[in-house]
């Protein structure tokens, strides 16, 4: 999910063009398609670069810097470029009272880095999050799309062992 | 007691179509379109539903300000944003049972007079997604969604809308706001979203879960429902129980069950250990001690013992817990979730997430305790939305019930409770 | 009409009020950031809360429309502390900047902090660090640290100029304020953000430690920019002349007013002041009649100048009157040349050399702020498009004294080289202004006028709203009226006209011209009024 080289030019392909018309006339006003279509550009471009937002707010007639503050609102998109894999470990009540500590403190020594960081070979990204709502699975964590856990230092060795 | 919303859960050929129907699926949204719209929230009301998204409000209430002379349309918005701490039965319901959130859905569209409706799924939850929207296209093909669906002349469509990651988006305008492809801002009020909602329409949000009750209520009947619960609310509902307990899981109980029953029913806490503190609805709650927790688990029962049945997320403490820690990592975690919009929320959510950092570290002054109860009091009731005021729940009930723990650690610069001492480890952003 | 009591007193007022201008209405001011009756409700700051009967909570104002019967109280016990805690709270992490910020006395954090704070401050954490002192655009400087997110700006941006270039990133106390990297904020409107920013967030550029404000005098005006006539304040440092290297009038603000610009003014307007104190002002009348130009007393002046007018004659004098000349000295213009000396060619009109930005906020394409008030008194020559026939009647050897009034007819839409030409015929070229340009280098008088801040008067702007102006400054070196200096020379012709005040002339004026009947400067006031026939414009 790493980003291409930045002298690309960013613009979504026709195919894609076409599911974001059809998302703006799915909604009853086309700007509700902007989380959508921010997510297709990040999994096509791996991040959403100030480039990217400036793009699609041509796509929706809005300012860049207005995309810019969706962008920055949330978590899950990504205004600088991510590891091949992210890494988000729970670090709220159920999963602290559960260890959640040990395991950031493990993964950051077998990564060599602090969550927020991505290694340096481009392979992870660690970051803390806060309530994924598997509680009953602390201490525990989202890698890419799956929920993991409960997790102990075996368990984190095999999915770190995966992650390529 | 006979599982009725958990029915499904432990039995994966009832998530296809198919399975659905065979145990009955969808024979209540027929019936509730004999019933008529009048006649469904008639149902609604009688059965007590409270809403079990967070706010215990009576759904049935809630619907009835949609107002009669409108122009335009009425929209439904399921809020699949869950985002309580210690709360995870609405992942359960869209991953195990999704056939009975469509289900539901379909008799409060029709209750309502509502065409189309939009799942905001919050964006971490990648399966539930999958699941929910295969769910949603077999109903579909089998046309129990899209135009005239029964031959009843009443035409539905779903639009699945994923979130980005805010907590602030379970907050009924705040969701609005994200679903209308802005920031997840809440808004103002008035309008309230009955009158002017989503996208300047009369709206009605709705919880995964309360959805999911409808079909029993209406199979089965309101009075039924509501003989299931106590006198202001009924039926039963899907406790989430995590922490320090021996078998973490969500397990449905009537609403009458008591704290201390859903504690033992998870195993209580883990051998060798005692009971220390509970949060009793998602981390809004404020804190009971284990000397409280002979409590009904209603809406007006918690409410009544200071605290709130909320989103029913029950997170529980042993005597390993750090409190002033505890509260640490719930202050970060409102501190992260501030939307920034409103100054009390913007500024306060900061300032006591880095006072309790400040205790950890052993740099805590002796006025610390007073100054976060008297900041997050004179905050309460002050804000655009609900969410600094779930944020007090934990700031002023784990420095009110456990003040001397914060004491010693100001005093001490160190923590009296964790077996190792020294400085808590919950680290910083 | 909803009739409410406010703190005990009772008003009507119209359907649709909020409850800030509706106590306003009673003089009660109700304390906010975030509102601004230009822009759309925000409701985020939570200053303006008040208590309404029968609410259990206190309400924002703002956002509460006064309805029949509502009960509210601005002053109760927990709406003072609620204010107190709202101060308390916007100072958590604002820079203690005051020392050397810009807002500093006229901020409204100092102002209500003072008003409703006063608190034993409590923070002794670290505070959260954005950037400061980042120029974002040619006019506006940003320190986010200092922003109090009342979103204020970024509404202007939004739903006036529709340009928006400033947005809100991030969330919680991270928050911040900016443009979007690698943008400015450039659009033509840029300055009004520093006006509506309640804090020193947003700061003039061109202002920057220029002058405390407390210094500054203040009067209102009207900007000369162009015929829009915006409603203006000229702020002049005159206390401490050793700041601002010396320049007195220092900033242009927007003044209120409903029926022209409302709360706002354009960049060009507001930046524009800089000639009034610059190295090329006039300031003492010069004659070169006979061999070198040098300066000259007002009274040999104005007697040479008689002497020439007389051997002109009617028909070998013309005159180009300025369009920002106010109304009562192109009313005495008139009396001197065309009603006591018979001058027929005489105009206003010269064409520019690029015709002006216009759009559909405030800007007009004519750059004269009295362009109406020249053609209701008649000051063109019949039957001509513009003033060329003058300069064609030069060039042909047919003018002896030509009177330029405020234009440099060098530097406009006609061929420079014919200008060059018909001045280079004509044997006394007079120019009167206010700054040196091309056409003063070639006059062989030069009269000083005052500038507008330095005098009182009228403009009539392009929707025939008459307005008054009022004296900021005294005028430089010898710089006059450019009323005084007609009435001068007519007494150098030997008519006694010895008018004290503008307001003299305007009186005469009214009674003059039919446009004009009824007005008068009390009537006027400091919104104006319509001359008779032109269209009432409903506020923008």
């Amino acid at each position: 999910m790493s980003a291409p080289a930045a002298a690309a030019p960013v613009t979504f392909s026709d195919a894609q063009l076409a599911e974001v018309r059809r998302l703006q006339a799915l909604y009853p006003a086309p700007r509700a398609a902007l989380l959508p279509v921010l997510r297709m550009a990040q999994e096509t471009w791996g991040h959403i670069s100030p480039a990217i937002e400036a793009y699609v707010g041509t796509l929706f007639g809005l300012s860049a810097a207005h995309v810019h503050e969706v962008v920055t609102f949330y978590t899950l998109f990504f205004p600088r470029p991510v590891g091949r894999h992210v890494v988000a470990v729970c670090q709220n009540l159920s999963c602290a009272l559960r260890g959640a500590e040990d395991v950031i403190a493990y993964l950051e020594g077998r990564l060599g880095i602090q969550a927020g960081e991505t290694t340096p070979d481009g392979r992870v990204t660690l970051l803390r999050v806060e309530c994924l709502c598997a509680c009953e699975h602390a201490p525990m964590m989202q890698v890419d799309d799956d929920y993991v856990g409960p997790l102990d230092r075996a368990g984190l060795d095999r999915v770190l062992a995966e992650l390529r | 007691m006979e599982p009725i919303l958990s029915r499904h859960f432990d039995r994966p050929e009832a998530r296809t179509l198919e399975g659905y129907r065979a145990a009955g699926g969808y024979e209540a949204f027929r019936k509730a379109l004999a019933l008529g719209p009048a006649g469904i929230a008639a149902e609604v009301k009688k059965a007590n539903l409270r809403g079990l998204g967070g706010a215990g409000f009576p759904t049935g209430t809630k619907w009835g300000f949609i107002p009669q002379k409108r122009t335009g349309p009425v929209y439904l918005v399921v809020n699949a944003d869950e985002g309580e701490p210690g709360t995870f039965k609405d992942r359960y319901i869209l991953e195990r049972d999704p056939h009975a959130l469509i289900e539901g859905m379909l008799i409060a569209a029709y209750a309502i007079d509502c065409q189309t409706s939009f799942v905001y799924i919050r964006g971490e939850y990648v399966r539930p997604w999958r699941v929910f929207s295969e769910a949603a296209a077999e109903a579909e093909a089998a046309g129990l969604l899209g135009p005239d669906i029964l031959g009843s002349g009443f035409g539905h469509r779903i639009i699945v809308h994923r979130g980005a990651g805010a907590y602030i988006c379970g907050e009924e305008t705040g969701l609005i706001s994200s679903l209308e492809g802005y920031k997840g801002w809440p808004k103002v009020k008035p309008p309230f979203p009955a009158i002017r909602g989503a996208f300047g329409q009369p709206t009605v949000v709705n919880n995964v879960e309360t959805l999911a009750t409808l079909p029993h209520i209406v199979a089965r009947g309101g009075e039924w429902f509501a003989g299931l619960g106590t006198k202001t609310q009924g039926g039963t509902r899907l406790y989430s129980v995590s922490g320090h307990v021996v078998r973490p899981g969500v397990y449905e109980a009537p609403v009458s069950i008591t704290l201390r029953e859903l504690i033992e029913r998870a195993g209580g806490v883990p051998p060798g250990r005692r009971l220390k503190a509970v949060v009793p609805g998602g981390a809004s709650a404020p804190l009971l001690r284990a000397d409280e927790i002979d409590v009904s688990m209603d809406v007006d029962g918690l409410r009544a013992a200071g605290t709130m049945a909320g989103s029913a997320g029950v997170i529980v403490m042993d005597d390993t817990t750090c409190i002033p820690e505890a509260l640490h990592v719930v202050a970060r975690f409102y501190a992260h979730e501030s939307c920034g919009q409103c100054t009390p929320c913007r500024e306060c959510t900061g300032w006591i997430y880095r006072i309790t950092g400040r205790i950890l570290a052993g740099k805590g002054v002796p006025a610390d305790p007073d100054t976060i109860l008297d900041v997050a009091r004179r905050g309460a009731g002050s804000t655009i939305c609900a969410f600094y005021d779930g944020a007090i729940g934990p700031y002023i009930s784990y420095v009110e019930k456990f003040r001397a723990e914060f004491d010693h650690h100001i005093r001490h610069g160190a923590c009296d409770v964790r077996p190792n001492g020294g400085p808590a480890r919950a680290a910083g952003h | 009409m909803p009739k409410l009591t406010i703190d005990g007193r009772e008003i009507e007022v119209p359907p649709g009020t909020n409850l800030i201008e509706a106590a306003r209405q009673l003089g009660i001011e109700i304390p906010h950031y975030c509102y601004h009756p230009g822009l759309p409700i925000a409701g985020a700051c939570r200053l303006c809360m008040v208590d309404i009967e029968r609410t259990p909570r206190p309400t924002i104002a703002c956002n509460t429309v006064a309805a029949d019967g509502m009960a509210v109280e601005t002053r109760t016990p927990r709406v003072l502390e609620l204010r107190r805690s709202v101060m308390e709270w916007h100072l958590i992490n604002h820079p203690l900047d005051c020392p050397v910020c810009d807002q500093a006395g006229e901020c409204w954090l100092q102002i209500y902090y003072m008003q409703h704070g006063l608190y034993e401050p409590r923070m002794i954490d670290d505070k959260v660090h954005k950037p400061k002192a980042v120029p974002i655009g040619r006019h506006v400087m940003l320190d986010a640290e200092r922003c109090i997110l009342c979103s204020r700006c970024v509404r202007f941006c939004d739903t006036i100029t529709r340009t928006g270039e400033l947005g809100i990133f991030n969330r919680g106390d991270h928050s911040e304020l900016g443009v979007f990297p690698g943008t400015t904020l450039d659009n033509p409107y840029s300055g009004n953000v520093v006006d509506i920013c309640p804090v020193g967030a947003l700061t003039d550029r061109d202002f920057r430690f220029q002058a405390r404000v407390w210094y500054l005098d203040r009067a209102k005006s009207i900007c000369p920019g162009c015929a829009r006539g915006c409603n203006i304040e000229v702020h002049t440092n005159q206390k401490r002349t050793h700041h601002a290297q010396g320049r007195r009038v220092v900033r242009l603000k927007p003044r209120f007013n409903a029926a022209v610009n409302r709360w706002w003014m354009c960049d060009e307007g507001r930046y524009g002041f800089g000639d009034l104190d610059a190295p090329t002002r006039l300031e003492r009348p010069e004659l070169g009649l006979d061999g070198a130009r040098g300066a000259a007393t007002w009274d040999a002046a104005a007697a040479r100048l008689a002497e020439r007018l007389r051997a002109a004659g009617p028909e070998g004098t013309a005159v180009l009157l300025s369009p920002a000349l106010p109304n009562e000295d192109l009313w005495l213009a008139r009396r001197l040349f065309a009603d006591a000396l018979g001058v027929r060619r005489l105009d206003h009109r010269v064409p520019p050399r690029e015709p002006g930005s216009a759009d559909d906020l405030l800007r007009v394409a004519d750059k004269a702020p009295n362009r109406r008030g020249a053609e209701l008194l008649g000051l063109e020559v019949a039957g001509a498009a513009d003033g060329w026939p003058i300069l064609e009647a030069a060039r042909a050897g047919a003018v002896r004294l030509l009177w330029v009034v405020g234009h440099d007819v060098l530097d406009s839409g006609w061929p420079a080289d014919l200008v060059a030409e018909a001045l280079g015929r004509v044997d006394c070229l007079v120019y009167q202004g206010t700054n040196a340009n091309g056409t003063s280098a070639r006059a062989h008088c030069v009269l000083p006028s005052a500038a507008y801040v330095e005098r009182e008067g009228t403009f009539t702007n392009v929707d025939g709203r008459v307005q008054r102006f009022w004296r900021a400054v005294l005028p430089r070196g010898e710089a006059r009226a450019d009323w005084e200096i007609f009435a001068a020379v007519a007494r150098a012709l030997g008519h006694d006209w010895r008018p004290r005040r503008a307001e003299q002339l305007f009186r005469e004026l009214a009674e003059g011209v039919p446009a004009f009947a009824g007005l008068s400067y009390a009537g006027l006031g400091d919104q104006g009024a319509p001359v008779a026939g032109a269209v009432a414009e409903a506020a923008r």
